[in-house]
């Protein structure tokens, strides 16, 4: 109906068109080159005219994209450049250990099973290098059948050859930086028995089996059987690398499957199998070393990176409502002259668009660079190489979603909005702000009269827009509660490893050779100045067996001195040893973590040097973080492994009472070295307390700094926020502000009441976070214990975090409100009758 | 010129009844509901104007003339009461019909010129075709500067509205209410904000516009400006006083 008048209108006004002066001389008209509909030229010339803004929107979704590429890009770069080539390796589902030195046939006899796909022998030494500083290095020597042919755990040759003579070494490529050693250059090797030798280096290789020198000082190398000869080492194998049949990667077959070895091969041939490794920290058969590690980082790093792409939606939706609130007038305009809803819809979306696309072409190439360096980073912590990255279509397929449907989905519900307002309430209304406050909090806030009226005022403006203050709350109290769980995460890991240093509470360990006895050990320890304390302890590696005979998880057991002052156990549950225990042993808690059934009153059978003896469980002590140890009474261990005063590490205390300072621990560390070595008791490099939890610390150092990263961006993320909103409100309250100007507020007061409005919402988003922060930290303190530690850690709220993203609440509240601020208090009252 | 309260009327197909004056306002009421209660605005307001008229409207602050020029415009809508322009039933239409409507046919001129900031001048007169699509876009500029001429300040084509005076933003936003070649213009105290030589000027810019062929309608404080029009309706308490017919 209406459209057939409107035709008819337009039929109508065809004749009314004004006629202008045709001799009057035109002014040049400035046309552009290209002529575009003026309604993109002003969603253009917007942009332009506010570039901080325009920037801040841009930078906002460009921050959640660019996540979202670097991630990505980076697990690729991981997947195919470490994870694909790890795999054309061959890796080994498991080593078994096996005593006494075996020959090649042994090995063939093994790979006739048909539960066996692959197997190889090695035969490893353990030995010492220096570096050119003096530094010592541990350094394992393996020696392989036959260097042309590698079956298990290949590794390829980067320099020099892959094959060694006699008095020549090949090194992985990581052992020979920390060495300081090329192609050409000289190692001396010591073995334990104090005896050097000279090794060429004609070859190094790059074995991702290997875990780099950096995180446990073992620096690796290979040599030909004739070498270890030469070297005085008996003749012979004594690891089998195995792959079994499939599933080769399934843990409980691959345990299962060298049980079967066990069985029908080595103890029927006269061989005992010592214990089965899987490598590294990996709990997966034939995995790479780290990659449960990985897959945990790359889980959390997911879930930030999400949550940034959130707040980039929420940042959007703030900054669309600012530009919507500023040109509400400009919309009533628009449509007074003929412009539809629609029209004014498509021309708020287009701009969100045009940020969209800008924000990709900034976050694809800083997503893939990003994705580089996040690679890099990792493999030079892991030892592989960046071949290259690229943009997979998936990536760029889910940025470009991302990065134009988010801000879309997010522009659309203030673009409706904002755009639903007559042109009568734009042009005559807008400016005169809520006169309806009549909600709880409202009148609630109206009562408190003991504050000033500048303050009552800021407090009162910070709960008008409700949906705003909601919104910029959700972000910052998102940003804030990361922020504080980040800090939490980062105290429940450390307070874990101060935890269990109550089971390290000694200055200096040495570990010491099988054949020397506890009481010289003891002995020869006091005998250095400076060493007040000094315990013998022993330990072995151990099987659980389960009560239908089967073999379950490996365990340490270690065996303490009475009255011991290097440990101090935490107890879960039960009591710990008593002087002459009997058979009664204390778990780790973290023994649980595969024999889940145990508690204390039950039984324990272990299988220790191919016997089986069983144990009552009297306690459960706290964590060791992944370290399955079963305590027992001395006499016990000796009864169970059959050692005359067996002594594995003499742990030191330079006093009884406390311990010492770093440089008295090095002190006695070089002193005891020196002595030990003179005495001919051990040859073996003591550790220091702190450099062993620098150890531990340094693993999951690397998630942290992620974390802290990200955290850090989503605090700008929630500023840019804060920013934005505060420009609305003062924006909004143009006209109220010229009315506090013109009742004498000086520009100091109207400043002050929108900085402390920005700082209230700071503040209100800090409780919010601190509420939100406890099971947020939980959640993620736990997904990174599981991913770095294989277990969640116990949880430690960090009030460090908590008081620190206070002061930063704060100062990004007065931050972002800061411009808004001065904005206002320069508004006179002359401008503000303007603004109508 | 200008008709009277007795106009020929026949019923139209639409249902609403057919009137042969160009604005036709019948029985016209608006309510305000404020917190402090109902105020009525307009009490049964009626209404005729015929095509090439130009009427000024006064009264004093609050008597309802910038909400009865409103109702002309589709800016605001009535409680009650019908608003018949060109034979199209203003009132029933929905805001998107309006809007659409109003940028055919009726140019608005606010006090405040309302031009876009980020606009040049020629940019913002050439805005109104871009949303009606009423010229083809290669067409647009050069209209939009012939109109400027019209208005004389075509040298400001490509100044932003901020850097030019108050009396030419005045002329911008005629040339913008111009810009679709509607056969009427309301104009709501376009020289509240102007000084009286500018403001006679915008005068005699109308009063060409109506001897060209366009109905006027024009809301001011100034009464010499109102008797200069050839119609002055004079409103009051929400009521037409004077002027009601002619």
């Amino acid at each position: 109906m209406a459209h057939e008048i409107l035709h008819e209108q337009e039929i109508a006004h065809a004749e009314d068109t004004i006629e202008v002066p045709a001799e009057r001389e035109r002014p040049r008209v400035k046309a552009p080159l290209i002529e575009i509909p003026t309604r993109w030229v002003k969603i253009l010339k917007d942009m332009w005219g506010n570039k901080t803004r325009s920037l801040l929107v841009i930078f906002s979704i460009a921050v959640g994209v660019a996540a979202i590429g670097m991630i990505r890009t980076g697990r690729d770069v991981i997947e195919n450049d470490l994870f694909a080539p790890f795999l054309l390796t061959n890796p080994s589902s498991a080593s078994l250990y096996i005593a006494p030195l075996f020959d090649t046939d042994l090995a063939h006899a093994v790979e006739g099973m048909p539960e066996v796909e692959r197997v190889e022998a090695r035969r490893t030494v353990a030995a010492f290098a220096f570096d050119p500083q003096g530094k010592k290095w541990d350094f394992g020597m393996e020696a392989v059948p036959d260097f042309k042919d590698i079956r298990v755990n290949q590794f390829d040759v980067e320099k020099g050859i892959g094959t060694p003579g006699v008095r020549e070494v090949l090194l992985e490529r990581r052992s020979a930086d920390s060495l300081g050693v090329t192609v050409g250059d000289v190692v001396t090797v010591q073995l334990p028995d104090k005896n050097t030798y000279p090794l060429t280096v004609v070859g190094i290789v790059h074995d991702l089996s290997k875990i780099p020198p950096f995180l446990f000082n073992e620096t690796n190398a290979y040599v030909t059987m004739d070498t270890l000869r030469w070297m005085g080492q008996g003749d012979g194998y004594n690891r089998l690398d195995v792959i079994t049949s499939e599933p080769s990667t399934s843990r409980a077959h691959v345990v299962e499957v060298a049980s079967q070895v066990r069985d029908r091969t080595l103890e029927p041939a006269g061989y005992a199998l010592g214990s089965i490794a899987f490598g590294g920290f990996s709990s997966k058969p034939r995995s790479f070393w780290s990659q449960d590690q990985i897959n945990g980082i790359n889980v959390v790093l997911n879930a930030m990176s999400i949550m940034c792409m959130l707040l980039s939606g929420g940042l959007v939706i703030n900054t669309i409502s600012a530009i919507l609130t500023q040109q509400v007038k400009q919309i009533g305009v628009l449509r007074s002259i003929g412009g539809r809803r629609a029209q004014i819809i498509e021309m708020y979306l287009t701009n969100v668009l045009v940020f969209s696309v800008l924000a990709l072409i900034i976050a694809i190439p800083l997503g893939l660079l990003g994705g580089f360096g996040l690679a890099s980073f990792f493999a030079d912590r892991l030892n592989f190489d960046v071949r290259g990255v690229s943009l997979s279509p998936s990536t760029l397929l889910i940025q470009v979603a991302a990065g134009l449907l988010i801000p879309l989905g997010a522009a659309l519900l203030p673009v409706i909005a904002g755009t639903n307002i007559s042109v009568y309430d734009a042009v005559y209304q807008y400016g005169i702000s809520g006169s309806g406050r009549n909600g709880i909090i409202d009148r609630q806030l109206n009562r408190i009269q003991t504050l000033t009226r500048p303050l009552a005022m800021s407090i009162r403006n910070t709960f008008r827009n409700k949906a705003r203050l909601g919104f910029t709350l959700a972000t910052l109290t998102l940003a804030g509660a990361m922020f504080i769980s980040v800090f939490s995460t980062r105290a429940s890991l450390g307070a874990q490893i101060t935890e269990m240093q109550r089971y390290l509470l000694f200055d200096v360990t040495v570990p010491i050779p099988r054949n020397i006895s506890v009481y010289i050990a003891e002995r020869e320890a006091r005998r250095v100045p400076g060493v007040a304390v000094a315990e013998g302890w022993a330990n072995t590696r151990a099987n659980v067996i389960h009560a239908d005979n089967s073999e379950g998880g490996e365990v340490e057991i270690r065996t303490t001195p009475d009255k011991s002052i290097t440990i101090a156990p935490e107890m879960v549950a039960g009591r710990w040893l008593l002087p002459d225990d009997g058979r009664n042993v204390v778990i780790s808690y973290d023994v649980l973590d595969h024999e889940p059934d145990l508690k204390v009153g039950d039984s324990l059978t272990l299988s220790i040097n191919e016997k089986q003896r069983t144990y009552h469980i009297v306690g459960i002590a706290s964590r060791h973080i992944n370290r399955y140890v079963v305590y027992m009474d001395y006499g016990q261990f000796v009864k169970a492994t059959g050692w005359a005063d067996p002594v594995s590490e003499v742990r030191i205390r330079v006093d009884p009472a406390h311990l010492g300072t770093r440089p008295q621990q090095e002190a006695v560390a070089k002193a005891v070295e020196q002595h030990f070595r003179d005495a001919g008791i051990s040859q073996s490099h003591p550790h220091i307390l702190p450099e062993t939890l620098d150890q531990i610390s340094k693993s999951f150092d690397i998630v942290l700094i992620f974390l802290i990263i990200m955290a850090s961006l989503l605090s700008i993320v929630g500023g840019l926020g804060l920013a934005g909103t505060m420009s609305m409100n003062v924006m909004e309250r143009t006209r109220e502000i010229g009315v506090l100007r013109a009742v004498g507020a000086s520009s100091r007061a109207v400043r002050r009441i929108v900085l402390f409005e920005g700082m209230v919402v700071g503040l209100t988003s800090w409780l919010l976070s601190v509420l939100l922060s406890y099971p947020l930290g939980k959640g993620l303190s736990d997904s990174v214990g599981v991913a770095v530690f294989h277990s969640a850690s116990p949880y430690t709220y960090s009030w460090q975090g908590m008081i620190g993203w206070l002061v930063l609440a704060t100062l990004i509240g007065a931050a972002a409100s800061l411009a808004p601020a001065r904005r206002a208090s320069r508004l006179t009252v002359r401008q503000v009758l303007a603004y109508e | 010129m200008s008709t009277n309260g007795n106009g020929h009327k026949h019923k139209h197909n639409n249902g609403h009844e057919h009137s042969e004056h160009l604005i036709d306002l019948r029985d016209l009421v608006k309510v305000y509901r404020t917190p402090a209660g109902d105020f009525p605005a307009l009490r049964g307001i009626n209404l005729k104007v015929g095509r090439g008229e130009f009427v000024s409207v006064v009264g004093k602050s609050g008597s309802g003339k910038t909400t009865l020029i409103n109702m002309i415009t589709g800016i605001d809508r009535p409680t009650s009461g019908e608003i018949v322009i060109a034979n199209a039933p203003v009132h029933s239409l929905n805001e998107d019909q309006i809007a659409q409507w109003r940028g055919r046919n009726l140019g608005v001129v606010f006090q405040f010129f309302q031009l876009l900031p980020t606009l040049s001048v020629i940019e913002n007169v050439m805005i109104p075709m871009d949303l009606c699509n009423t010229y083809p876009l290669r067409e647009r500029r050069g209209r939009a500067m012939h109109l400027l001429e019209l208005v004389d300040i075509a040298e400001n084509a490509n100044k932003l509205p901020s850097e030019i005076s108050g009396g030419q933003q005045q002329r911008a936003a005629i040339a913008r209410a111009l810009a679709n070649d509607p056969p009427i213009v309301c104009a709501d105290e376009p020289t509240g904000n102007l000084d009286s030589v500018t403001a006679d000027a915008i005068f005699d810019l109308f009063a060409d516009l109506v001897s060209n062929g366009k109905t006027l309608l024009m809301v001011t404080h100034d009464e010499d400006l109102a008797d200069r029009a050839q119609r002055k309706i004079v409103v009051s308490d929400g009521n037409i006083i004077a002027g009601e017919t002619v």
